[in-house]
């Protein structure tokens, strides 16, 4: 998708800090002199398209209940990588189901970012995936510490 | 958290109303008013169960690379390479994770020399390496919309 210099100055405006104002968008519809009516429009149409994927909050997992996240790695021992990614990627606690490649010493490629309440419940997550995907192999890496978390900043 | 906030962060998580008054809507399906949705979400945020209220962009569609990086680094030298990657806006995720290699970090850059310019500058800069370099080969998932149980 291209982006006008319109696009690009609502999207320089949408990442300003302005979402706990009670009309958020107005302040988007100032900034530009636009109409409120034509920033709503074209959020909702970036949206539809998928440039914006997401529009809302994000939480921070383990200050939200979810006390064990964990990377599970899985040895996809040559499956074919499809239908196993997508029935990884249908199980609610599974945020992000990627492959990647192999490396030195780590033949695990296939990715999931699990966020569980508890370590049992981490188990039983881990036991469901296998059981439905058919892999035996692979590796729990749990997140030890969070050291960065922010969001990309675009046309900054 | 009460069952109220847990019912505010399931809606607006997935759910933020694109519209003049985004909280007064939210507030009708709980009902409370704008105002004390506005000031439940500023204690979420304060309290660090939400990080951020807004739009999250499409890195592909946004004309980006994208990038999942590993390394192994000597427990001693945690702190110095995380304070390095802080430093980089393209670096978005750093984790400190279980098993070898421990240090998972995500880069969002225009183009792939980019990627490579900071990797390669870590590297040297850090003394670590190698830095493995994981663009996904396809992408199955990427929901970080978590439904909050007990609402």
């Amino acid at each position: 998708m291209g982006f006008n210099t319109e696009d690009i100055a609502l999207i320089r405006e949408l990442q300003r800090d302005i979402y706990l104002d009670s009309n958020p968008l107005q302040r988007v519809a100032d900034s530009l002199g636009w109409s409120l009516d034509r920033v709503i429009d074209r959020v909702k149409e970036l949206k539809a398209a998928g440039v914006i994927r997401r529009f809302g909050a994000a939480l921070t997992p383990a200050n939200a209940g979810f006390k064990t996240n964990a990377m599970i790695v899985w040895d996809m021992e040559g499956a074919e990588g499809f239908s196993i990614g997508e029935i990884m990627a249908s199980h609610p606690r599974v945020s992000h189901c990627y492959i990647r490649p192999s490396f030195e010493g780590f033949q695990f490629t296939l990715y999931t970012m699990t966020h569980a309440d508890s370590e049992e419940e981490l188990q039983t997550i881990i036991n469901d995936l296998s059981i439905k995907s058919g892999l035996k192999r692979y590796r729990i890496l749990r997140t030890l510490k969070e050291l960065k978390k922010t969001s990309p900043v675009y046309f900054g | 958290m009460d069952s109220i906030d847990r019912e505010i962060l399931n809606i607006i998580q997935s759910d933020f109303p694109i519209s003049t008054e985004p909280y007064s809507e939210v507030g009708r399906k709980v009902g409370l008013s704008g105002d004390e949705v506005l000031i439940r979400v500023k204690r979420l945020l304060r309290d660090g169960v939400i990080r951020k209220v807004g739009p999250f962009f499409d890195a592909v569609k946004m004309g980006h690379k994208s990038t999942l990086c590993a390394v192994d680094v000597p427990v001693e030298k945690i702190t110095q390479i995380a304070d390095m990657i802080a430093a980089y806006p393209e670096i978005t995720h750093n984790y400190l994770r279980e098993g070898t290699p421990n240090l998972w970090f995500t880069v969002i850059a225009p183009t792939e020399e980019r990627i490579g310019e900071i990797l390669a500058r870590i590297s040297e800069d850090g003394g670590v390496g190698p830095i493995y370099n994981l663009p996904a080969k396809k992408m199955f998932k990427v929901k970080v919309d978590l439904k909050i149980v007990g609402a």
